[in-house]
Formats: structure tokens, C-alpha cells, sequence
């Protein structure tokens, strides 16, 4: 069963917005928030990467927790309800480690360690799960209908979106009982050999690297695990909200080459954590009806001097050429996706910077909208 | 005709106004950058150009990504694969140099393979701070080294190295392994690895981007990074899938009087496109020179896509134009 955008939109309670570095993503994400909002909905907007323009558009300008209230009353929807987040996804466990610590001086301990430092923001993707936790936090006791979530890009979605089950397995691995006392083999069945390996490996890389690995990861282990009990609930809790059936995530492409196997890569990556794709929207698409390959060649208008004439059509013979790459390119993007291609936004002249911009990026996004005042302006200057 | 030749690239290097890439003698270069920008294709186009020039060049691609295909053979090894006369190619997985690393300590592949599948040993992996960076170093390295019968087997290697915020570790790590391990192999290696990167004569550094802001933002933050904290030898930015110019400035007003004639004609609505996307691409390349004092190197926008010959071929001419290289 598949949805139109504006029924995911009206039905779910997370659209997560995933995609490659470069296709629109953020705009993707504003533009569906600001209607979202002007349809009625109590929307907030996470965002992570915003251009200078969208981010002054948003009210997003110093990073903070905070919610930023975008004025939506310039399009005139004064009832709507559209808060901003800027999505850190470079926060350090730090402050998890805190929240989670029994006492200051426990925290402390954990954060001096010298490797819990060259860990913390590496070891199971703990940046990317401190950014979800954010997305937990808002749609547990924030006061919303509908969240909208960009995501870093492509192959670092899964990451992000992985981050609770990584670190879950994490806790609960034997592994970290193990590198609590390396030495000490377990005399269970099955890894045993594996471990003994590990212990030489481990003394190998101690003699040229001249670290002291095996001590401080255990010191590492140590520490941390004063705070795991807490830690592994709220991961669970986190890792359950994103696979559920309130969250739709949408991909956002571009109908170029090089997107065909990172969307496939993915695709397949989303469905390894038990996400798959609910829709499509296809951005920086040239109009079919303009350039499109089954459209004829309307030939150069008249009284046109034959210089300009020449260069009229080598620019567009160019941009035909282009659509046929794209058309080309689409058919096996949407078929490694396997979701339906929701909207398609035209190739604008200019990156979306305003909220204006946003709302008609929303009219191309939604064209079936009864609010369908202004024409699109893709195309336009 | 030799003579003359070089007086006249001399002259080419001290116009100010000319955006040349500083390719001499050195003898790595590191293509890095924006996810999406088209650093492969630019790793690719320099490596024919390098060729095509009479050097023996190694393009390398940091993962499994389109370099191969975009140079005419789509598996790429982790030995060399021999593409032309002097142009060969490879490919370093992280992983696969982590488990050659392994197998050398524990001597059984067997066992080796036992420990990599093991939860314990991926945790650990993690753990070691810029273990896979020091491992793609140590394979770049032995390719930039590599003699064959008494000379070197490569004049060049240039090297696809992974988006920006994973470059960064890469480069970084002789300074930051080199604080932890003072002594031994591992330390030496850093050291020469180190005294590659810093080398102007040796190594130089590329940064390609698009004129987007988003790109142009990150090329400023990584170029700062790359020269003021590492203090490795950057090369002026490289803007790629720039818009080429199509109309002269007494065409506009023609355009302007067929606007209001013709309206929508799609000819005028591909012409105002076209003005309108380059006109995004000159604001944004001028910002770029602004905050790093450099002029870019533009690359134009291919319209058929680059993994088509004639696609790379426009990028190997203006990319050898603007780094002096002589076919």
C-alpha cells in the first residue's frame, strides 16, 4: 500500500529524510515542515546541515537546544506551528555520560580516561546515536504532531539511524566483558581461540604502537559500565521509536550517475536495520515537458540574429542532452529504492534560501495542494 | 623548441590572473573534498592528464568507489591493474589492509579470520586511534616508494581519498599517531609519512568542489584546516561542474526582447537557466577566492556524463592546461 506525500505527512509522526551529501536534504526536510505547519500540524523541523540562508530563515543562527519558533506569518499562515532544532551530530558522549553518571566525581572519571577521549567520538557511533537521542527526546515529551528529520549523508544514514542497536550490542557483547580483563580468558565455548588471538594481537599492537591498550581499555570498561544499566534502556527505547510504523523515512535524490549505487548501497543498508523507503522525491529534475526526449524540438524562435540563434540552441541541445542522462539515470535509482517517486522538483536556478522559497518548493513537492496561488517558479529567475 | 616551450610556462606561472594548478615534480597528489563534488572524476581526469604528459602514474581510490569505471575497467584490485602505457590503478580497502596487517602478526589465515569476525576484536579496532588511517598511509607509501629494475615504478600516484571529514584523520595521522608511538617501526614509518605529506616538492593536496554553497562553505573550512593546522601543501581549490558561459553580455538584452515576445519558448526558458545557474556559479567561486586569497581552478559541467570518453577526455585537456602538463 502506498502513500501520496501528503498522506505521509498527515499521518505519521516522523518523516526521516534520507539521502546522499548534495541533493537537498535540509530544503527537502524545511519545505516539508513549513507545510506541514500551514496544514495545522504542531511541527518541528531537526535539521543538520542548513545553508547560511535557510539557517537565517529558520532562526537557526547560534547553535542551542532550544527550540527556535519560525515565523510563519509571512506566508500567511499566522496560526501555524513550525519550531526549528539544529541537529548536532558532532555532540560528544559527554554529556550523555553526565546525564547518566551517579555522582560528579564518577563522570569525571569516565572523562579523564585517555581513551574513553580517542573513544568516545568514534566507539559504536556515539555522535550519531547523541543525535537520534535528540530525536527521541522531542517526539517522547516534546508537544508534537509530526517531527521532520534530515539525516547526515548516505552511507553515514545508516550510521545515525544504526547508532541505538550498536551501541546496544555493544553493552551486551562479551567483548566488553572480555577487554575489562583481556587477559582472563573465558572458559566458554565457541570465541575462546578467537580471544586468545586477540590477547597476542593486542600485545603486538602494544609492542610498536607502544600504548598501553590492553590497561586502558580496561580502565575504559571499567568506568563505563557504572553507567550502562541506564544507558542500554534508553537505547532500546530509542532504536524502537525509529522502526516503527509512525516514522516514514523518505529518500531525497537527484537523477545523476553517481547516486544509482550510493542510493542502492543505501537501500540496502536502511533495510539491514529494518527501515525501508516510503517515498521518493526526486530533485534537480530537468521538466520532461520542456526537454524531455518524447518532446520535439520547437526549433529557434523567429526573428532571433543567427549568433544568438547558435547559441539558443547549443544551450539547449545541452540541456536535452542532460534530461536523457537523467531520464536514463532515474529508472534504475527508483528501481534499487523500490518506493514510489512521490514529488519531483525541477532543477532551480538558485539553492532555496527563504521561507518564501521554502513555501514554493512545497508547491512542487505538493502540486495536487489546494493552495496552488502563484505559479512555479523552478525555471524562473 | 624545448627552450622556448619552458619560457613560456615559466611566463604562464607568474601570470597572476591565470588559475594554474602547481604540479612539478611532486610525486603524490592527494584529491580530496565535499561528498558528491566529483573528486573520482577529478582523480581520474588529472591521472590521464599525468599520462597522457609521459609520466607513470598510480591513480588510487581509498574504498571501493567509481575510479575504475571512470578509467575503463570496472574492478579495480589491491595490486596495481595496468590501464595504458603508463597509467595503472588500485584500490586500498581499510579493512582488507586491517587484514593483511593481522595476517602478517598471526601468521595463519585461518586464525586471522576467526579474530576479524569477532565482536572483541571489531571494538578494538575501534579502539586503536587511527589504526585503519595508519594502515592506507603505510600502502600509500609503499606504492610512492616502489622501484622497479633500479628506478622508480611510479613518477606519480594520485590518490581518491575519502570526503572531507575523513580525509582530515588520514592526513592527520602521522601528527597524531606520531604522539603515541615514539618508537619502532610503526614510529619511523610515521615520521617518513609525516615528512612525505609536509613536502612541497613531494606532496600536493587538492580540494574539489562545486559552486554551491554548501560545497564552497566546507572547501574554506577544510582548506583551513588542511594548511594552517596541518601545514600540508594545498593547491588553489578545484571548482568543478562549472557552468560554462553560453551568452555574451549584448545577448541578454536580445534574450530580454524575446522574453516579452515569446514568453515561455523552451529555447528562452533553457537560456535563462543556463544565465542563472552560471550566474550562482560566479557568486560562489567569488567567495571562495575571497576568503582563501586563491583563484580556483574551474572545471566546466559536462553534459554527457564523464564516465563517457568524451566526457573525462574535456576535464584531462583543461585539467593538463592548467597544470602545465605538455601532452
Amino acid at each position: 500500500m502506498t502513500a501520496s506525500l501528503a498522506e505521509l505527512l498527515e499521518a505519521r509522526r516522523i518523516l526521516l529524510c534520507v539521502g546522499s551529501g548534495g541533493v537537498g536534504k535540509t530544503t527537502t526536510a524545511a519545505a516539508l515542515a513549513v507545510e506541514a505547519a500551514r496544514r495545522g500540524r504542531r511541527t518541528a523541523v531537526l535539521t543538520v546541515d542548513p545553508s547560511h540562508r535557510l539557517k537565517d530563515a529558520l532562526g537557526l543562527s547560534t547553535l542551542s537546544d532550544r527550540p527556535r519558533r519560525v515565523p510563519l506569518g509571512s506566508l500567511g499562515a499566522r496560526g501555524a506551528h513550525l519550531d526549528a532544532f539544529l541537529l548536532d551530530v558532532k555532540r560528544t558522549f559527554d554529556d550523555l555520560v553526565v546525564a547518566l553518571a551517579a555522582t560528579p566525581a564518577q563522570a569525571q572519571a569516565i572523562l579523564d580516561n585517555r581513551l574513553y577521549q580517542n573513544l568516545s567520538g568514534s566507539l559504536a557511533g556515539t555522535a550519531e546515536y547523541m543525535a537520534v537521542e535528540q530525536v527521541y527526546r522531542l517526539a517522547a515529551e516534546g508537544d508534537y504532531d509530526l517531527l521532520v528529520v534530515d539525516t547526515p549523508p548516505a552511507r553515514h544514514a545508516v550510521d545515525f539511524l544504526d547508532a541505538p542497536r550498536r551501541l546496544a550490542n555493544l553493552l551486551d557483547s562479551r567483548a566488553f566483558a572480555i577487554l575489562k580483563d583481556p587477559t582472563s580468558i573465558l572458559p566458554a565455548a565457541g570465541s575462546r581461540l578467537a580471544h586468545m588471538m586477540l590477547s597476542a594481537v593486542l600485545r603486538g599492537l602494544e609492542r610498536f604502537t607502544g600504548l598501553g591498550l590492553v590497561r586502558e581499555v580496561g580502565e575504559f570498561i571499567g568506568v563505563i559500565e557504572s553507567v550502562t544499566g541506564a544507558l542500554r534502556e534508553r537505547v532500546r527505547a530509542v532504536g524502537a521509536l525509529l522502526t516503527s510504523d509512525e516514522t516514514a523515512p523518505i529518500l531525497v535524490t537527484a537523477p545523476e550517475p553517481r547516486l544509482v549505487a550510493e542510493t542502492a548501497a543505501l537501500v540496502r543498508g536502511l533495510a539491514g536495520i529494518g527501515l525501508g523507503i516510503d517515498g521518493i522525491v526526486v530533485n534537480r529534475a530537468l521538466p520532461r515537458t520542456l526537454f524531455g526526449g518524447a518532446v520535439a524540438d520547437p526549433g529557434v524562435p523567429d526573428g532571433v540574429s543567427p549568433a544568438l540563434a547558435a547559441r539558443l540552441r547549443r544551450c539547449y541541445t545541452e540541456l536535452r542532452t542532460l534530461a536523457a542522462r537523467q531520464e536514463a539515470t532515474l529508472a534504475p535509482l527508483v528501481a534499487s529504492a523500490n518506493a514510489p517517486v512521490v514529488a519531483e522538483v525541477p532543477l532551480l536556478a538558485a539553492d532555496p534560501g527563504s521561507l518564501a522559497d521554502l513555501a514554493s518548493l512545497a508547491r512542487h513537492l505538493f502540486p495536487e495542494a489546494p493552495a496552488r496561488a502563484a505559479p512555479a517558479s523552478g525555471l524562473g529567475v | 623548441m624545448e627552450g622556448r616551450k619552458l619560457t613560456l610556462r615559466a611566463a604562464h606561472d607568474y601570470d597572476p590572473d591565470v588559475p594554474r594548478l602547481p604540479l612539478g615534480s611532486q610525486r603524490l597528489v592527494v584529491v580530496t573534498g565535499k561528498g558528491g563534488v566529483g573528486k573520482t572524476t577529478v582523480t581520474a581526469a588529472l591521472a590521464r592528464a599525468a599520462a597522457d604528459a609521459g609520466r607513470r602514474v598510480l591513480a588510487v581510490e581509498v574504498g571501493r568507489g567509481s575510479l575504475g569505471t571512470l578509467l575503463g575497467t570496472p574492478q579495480l584490485g589491491g595490486e596495481p591493474t595496468r590501464l595504458a602505457a603508463r597509467l595503472a590503478a588500485a584500490t586500498i580497502e581499510p579493512e582488507e589492509a586491517l587484514r593483511d596487517f593481522v595476517e602478517g602478526v598471526l601468521r595463519f589465515r585461518m586464525l586471522a579470520r576467526r579474530l576479524l569476525e569477532s565482536t572483541s576484536f571489531q571494538v578494538l579496532a575501534a579502539a586503536a586511534p587511527g589504526l585503519s588511517e595508519f594502515l592506507v598511509l603505510h600502502r600509500l607509501l609503499e606504492w610512492v616508494d616502489a622501484r622497479r629494475l633500479g628506478r622508480r615504478a611510479y613518477d606519480l600516484v594520485v590518490v581518491d581519498a575519502p570526503a572531507s571529514g575523513h580525509s582530515l584523520p588520514l592526513l592527520a595521522a602521522p601528527r597524531t599517531l606520531g604522539t603515541l608511538a615514539r618508537l619502532g617501526p610503526i614510529a619511523e614509518m610515521l615520521a617518513k609519512a609525516e615528512r612525505l605529506l609536509a613536502d612541497p616538492d613531494a606532496t600536493l593536496v587538492c580540494i574539489v568542489t562545486t559552486p554551491e554553497e554548501l560545497a564552497v562553505r566546507e572547501t574554506v573550512e577544510l582548506h583551513r584546516e588542511l594548511t594552517e593546522r596541518l601545514r600540508l601543501p594545498v593547491a588553489p581549490p578545484i571548482v568543478n561542474a562549472f557552468p560554462p558561459r553560453r551568452f555574451a553580455r549584448a545577448d541578454i538584452e536580445g534574450l530580454d526582447r524575446l522574453d516579452a515576445a515569446l514568453g515561455e519558448h523552451p529555447y528562452l526558458r533553457a537560456a535563462r537557466l543556463q544565465l542563472a545557474r552560471r550566474g550562482q556559479a560566479e557568486t560562489q567561486i567569488t567567495a571562495l577566492r575571497r576568503a582563501l586569497h586563491e583563484t580556483p581552478v574551474r572545471l566546466p559541467f559536462v553534459f554527457t556524463a564523464p564516465e563517457e570518453p568524451a566526457g573525462l577526455s574535456a576535464l584531462v585537456a583543461e585539467l593538463a592546461a592548467s597544470a602545465g602538463l605538455a601532452a
